[in-house]
Order: C-alpha cells, then sequence, then structure tokens
C-alpha cells in the first residue's frame, strides 16, 4: 500500500470539505457555540437556579440539603454526566458530515469515475478518505471539549475557587470521541453502496446518536451510572464494534459502490 | 498487430438491463472507434476496459492483465469519461496536481505536463479558476490534460468532443492521432458518423449491447452510403429525358437531382453521366444517415 496516494486522497478531501464556508463553518462554529453555551447555562443554574432545576430533578429542597447538593457539587455533575454525553453525539455528527460528502459525495458529483481509474488501490483509496473524516473530527472534539472544559473551570474557579474538570469519566468521554467518529464512518462505507446521496448516507450514519442521547436522561434517572467503569465498558464495546463495522465495511467495498 | 486490448464474451448486467451482451473484440495499437447510439453499450463498454466494472461474465485483459484487480493494468490505461468528473471547488490545478500523485507523478512533473498540455488545448489561462466556474467545453479540455498525466499506454475516450468548439476539437483530434502513430492504443467511443469518418481507424459498431459489426475505415463509407439519398444540385434544370437516364436516378426538383446509391462508388457515376451531359455542378449533399439505420 502506497501511503502517499492515501495521503493525497485524504487531503483532496479535506481540501473539498474545507473549500466550502457553507459546509465547514456549521461544522466548527455550532460545536463552539455550545462548548460555551451550555457551560454558561450550567454555571448560571448552579449560581443562581440551583433549588429549581436541583428540586426536579434530584427532589425535594430537605433532600437537597441532607445530600448536601452545592452548586460546585452540581455544575461538576451537569459538566460530567450531562454536557460529556451531549458533546459525545458531535463526533458522530462531525464524521458523518464529512464521511458522507467523502463516500456518497463522490457518487453524487460523479467525480469516482476519474478517480477510480487511476491505479489507486482500494485499500489506499479507503485510508485515505477514512482519515479524512476521522482526523478533523478529532481535533474538533479536543477544541471543543477545550473550550467547553476551559469555560467550566473558568467559571468554577472563579465563584467556587475550585477546578472542576478533569475527572476520569470525562476523559474517558474524550477518549470515546474517536471511536464513535470511526462508527459513524464506518456505517458510511457499509451503506455506501446502498445510497444515491449524501443526505441519505447522513441521515443513517446520524442514527448512532440515539444510543449515545439516551445517556444524559439514564443519568439523571439513575439507570445508569455513568461511572468509569461503565465509561470504560463502552470503550471496549466501541473497539469491537468498529473494528466489525469497518471490516465487514470494507470487505463489502467494491468500486462500483461509489460510481 | 500487437492485441493491447482483448475482451471475451464480456456480458454486463446493470439489474435487468442487459448493458453489454456477450461483446468479444480485440483492439490493437493505433486509432479505434466504438460507434452507436445513444444507450448501445459504448460508456459500459470503455468501463469494463478501464478496470471501473466487473463483467458478470466474459473476462477483460489490457495487455494480458484483468484492469478491474490489477492495479498495474489500470495504471497503463487512462480513461476520459463522458461526465468531466472535476472536483468542481477546487482550482483546475489543484485538481491536476491530485491526479498527478495519484499516477506517480512528483508535483513539478504534473506542473510541467499540464502546461504543455493545458496549453495545446489553449486552456492554460484557466489554471487557476475554480472548476466549477468553467464552462463545459474548458472542462472537457482540462478532463482530456488529466487524463493524459498518467502517460497512458491505452486511451479510452468517452465522447471528448461533446462540448468542443469545432476548432478545439480538430486540437484534440490531432493530438489523438499523434497519440497512435505514437503506437499506443487509442479507443474512442462516439455516436457522430463525422467524427468515425475523420480517423483513419478501426471501427467497432455496437448496438443494444453487441458488436453487431467491425470495420476498417474505409469500408465506412460503404456501409453509411447504402441506400442513401445523395442530392446533386446543378447550374440549370436538365431536361427530364436526359434526368431519368441519370444513373440511380430517384427524382428530379428543378434543378436538383435526387439520385439513391448502394455505396460512394455510384456517385461518381451519376456524375460523370452529368458532366457528359454538360451539366454543371453547384454540390453534391446527402443527409448523414442516423447511426440507428446504419447498424
Amino acid at each position: 500500500m502506497d501511503l502517499k496516494k492515501s495521503y493525497a486522497v485524504m487531503m483532496n478531501d479535506l481540501n473539498e470539505v474545507f473549500s466550502s464556508k457553507a459546509i465547514y463553518m456549521p461544522m466548527i462554529a455550532v460545536p463552539v457555540f455550545f462548548a460555551l453555551l451550555f457551560p454558561l447555562l450550567t454555571f448560571y443554574i448552579s449560581t443562581y437556579n440551583l433549588s429549581g432545576i436541583a428540586t426536579r430533578i434530584i427532589g425535594t429542597a430537605e433532600q437537597i440539603s441532607s445530600t448536601k447538593v452545592n452548586g460546585a457539587v452540581f455544575m461538576s455533575y451537569f459538566a460530567v454526566y450531562i454536557l460529556g454525553p451531549t458533546f459525545m453525539t458531535m463526533p458522530i455528527f462531525t464524521a458523518s458530515v464529512i464521511a458522507a460528502d467523502s463516500f456518497a459525495g463522490e457518487k453524487e458529483r460523479r467525480t469516482s469515475e476519474a478517480l477510480l481509474s487511476t491505479p489507486v488501490k482500494t485499500s489506499e483509496l479507503l485510508v485515505g478518505k477514512i482519515f479524512a473524516s476521522l482526523l478533523p473530527t478529532v481535533l474538533l472534539t479536543l477544541v471543543v471539549f477545550a473550550v467547553y472544559g476551559s469555560t467550566i473551570n473558568y467559571l468554577a474557579f472563579r465563584t467556587f475557587n475550585t477546578y472542576i474538570l478533569p475527572t476520569t469519566s470525562w476523559i474517558l468521554i474524550i477518549l470515546l470521541s474517536p471511536f464513535l467518529s470511526l462508527a459513524a464512518i464506518g456505517v458510511v462505507v457499509l451503506v455506501s453502496s446502498h445510497v444515491s446521496g449524501i443526505k441519505e448516507a447522513q441521515q443513517i450514519s446520524s442514527l448512532l446518536v440515539l444510543p449515545v442521547m439516551v445517556l444524559p436522561f439514564a443519568s439523571i434517572f439513575g439507570i445508569f451510572d455513568l461511572t468509569p467503569s461503565f465509561f470504560y465498558g463502552v470503550l471496549a464495546f466501541l473497539i469491537l464494534f468498529d473494528a466489525v463495522i469497518i471490516y465487514i465495511g470494507i470487505k463489502s467495498f467494491r468500486k462500483e459502490n461509489i460510481l | 498487430m500487437a492485441v493491447g486490448i482483448y475482451a471475451d464474451r464480456v456480458t454486463k448486467l446493470f439489474r435487468n438491463t442487459v448493458a453489454l451482451n456477450k461483446i468479444s473484440l480485440s483492439v490493437g495499437k493505433g486509432m479505434n472507434i466504438v460507434i452507436g447510439p445513444n444507450g448501445a453499450g459504448k460508456s459500459t463498454l470503455l468501463r469494463c476496459i478501464g478496470g471501473l466494472y466487473r463483467p458478470d461474465s466474459g473476462s477483460v485483459r489490457v495487455f494480458g492483465k484483468d484492469p478491474y484487480y490489477d492495479d498495474e493494468a489500470r495504471g497503463r490505461v487512462s480513461l476520459l469519461s463522458d461526465n468531466y468528473a472535476l472536483y468542481d471547488k477546487l482550482p483546475v490545478i489543484k485538481n491536476l496536481l491530485f491526479f498527478g500523485k495519484l499516477y506517480g507523478n512528483s508535483n513539478t512533473e504534473t506542473m510541467n505536463m499540464s502546461r504543455i498540455f493545458l496549453k495545446k488545448l489553449d486552456a492554460y489561462q484557466y489554471i487557476d479558476r475554480k472548476a466549477g466556474e468553467l464552462s463545459r467545453g474548458t472542462k472537457q479540455k482540462v478532463a482530456i490534460c488529466r487524463a493524459l498525466l498518467g502517460n497512458p499506454d491505452v486511451f479510452l475516450l468517452d465522447e471528448p468532443t461533446a462540448f468542443l468548439d469545432a476548432a478545439s476539437a480538430e486540437k484534440v483530434h490531432l493530438m489523438l492521432e499523434d497519440f497512435a502513430a505514437e503506437g499506443k492504443v487509442v479507443l474512442y467511443a462516439t455516436q457522430r458518423l463525422n467524427e468515425a469518418a475523420r480517423f483513419n481507424a478501426n471501427l467497432f459498431i455496437i448496438k443494444k449491447g453487441r458488436i453487431s459489426k467491425s470495420l476498417r475505415h474505409s469500408d465506412l463509407y460503404g456501409s453509411i452510403l447504402k441506400g442513401a439519398r445523395i442530392n446533386i444540385k446543378l447550374a440549370d434544370p436538365l431536361t427530364d429525358a436526359v434526368a431519368r437516364k441519370v444513373p440511380h436516378f430517384n427524382a428530379a426538383l428543378g434543378s436538383n437531382i435526387r439520385i439513391t446509391v448502394r455505396n460512394y462508388k455510384d456517385i461518381n457515376e451519376a456524375i460523370k453521366y452529368l458532366i457528359g451531359n454538360g451539366a454543371y455542378i453547384v454540390s453534391v449533399d446527402y443527409s448523414e444517415p442516423l447511426i440507428e439505420d446504419m447498424l
């Protein structure tokens, strides 16, 4: 396998995606905006509206008082167990957008004929395209988590004189991101032969956010305890899931799929 | 003649549609034309030879290797498809540098080749423009340039001049003739008879997924003109008696004589008779038959 060709495919895909503001601006701006907004909301609730919201979530004012819930504890809980899983959807959405553009986009724009008639191997093509979706997603995820983590810590330190992040669970959530991205990319590779365009591919791979969206609610309602061991379990599952879906995707990928 | 392309009983299906039906052909070095109407299977044939499609049955070999599986074989082939397949959001030069890398060229090599080919095609001035901003004709020129970057031994072209003006089309024809003269294999798909007649080439006539005829260029007019009506315009009308004796006479309409010929040799016979009878010929025209009618 000639990695130079994979690199060329990757750079070409990235050039395509980042040549259009209409694609990359919402992809970057929206998560960064929420990375600022959500911590600010968390801070506001923790500081000014704790009893109201905590009563609704945790129980009565007496229970809150007896469990010694205070602003810092609440902010920590919200920052890790509510916002963490919420931001876990970001790598799925971002990877879906780029991978769908990369695989189904070639089909939709009919650019694949020239690409596939070159001596590029299927493996070189797939590696290039998978990394073209994975790298920007991982980078963007790191940026978003850095923004949201810094905002939380800044606000917490100013008000409660303590840093909240990082916690083990929070770090594990970040570690899950590349595997969530790979899962979304694997789904796009797998469905690329069955879809006719970008939107279909995005919609199918975006379904992966559904189980992730359950996590904050499961945490609130006490269905799952989002402890580090829970995230280790998710990590192990995702590694296995990614390996299987990428393997099936690559094995079932035919050049005609994107023609 | 060395065989560059060999197809043996190639069948390609798209669901229930038979695009190619047990096609067999051998294509040697030099100029070769595949001619047929829309939907005849020309593009599918070229894509099978270019290694994009895997035949459902039968086999394709390019210099003895299967282009679908053999990357080296595909490296010796360039396919110029009927769409330009350019990345519209990227400038022309980025398109070309990308494909140059896939063909194993350095950026300098690609730049030099691009400069030469684009200048030949009068499109070098667009090198920094985004592909999406170009006209269809210019896109086609860029696509031709891209196809040449791999320095191919086999050049497959699917209607490469469809959107070009006459002068640009002729430049492309001359480039292809040079290419064929260098001993490379050129396989050119078209549905235009005049384009097929332009080259001294081997002709493969394709219809409904089958090769219906395989001809030399010199046989083409024999086929095209079989039963064709030729209109001969004269300076003055002939008398009815003289007109009716014109060999292969069909009708006389004022100063126009219409003849129905079996082949191109009959035209000479009629003209010889007309000149012998003192007629002055202004023009000789024929309506090019539909490609469907000559198959």
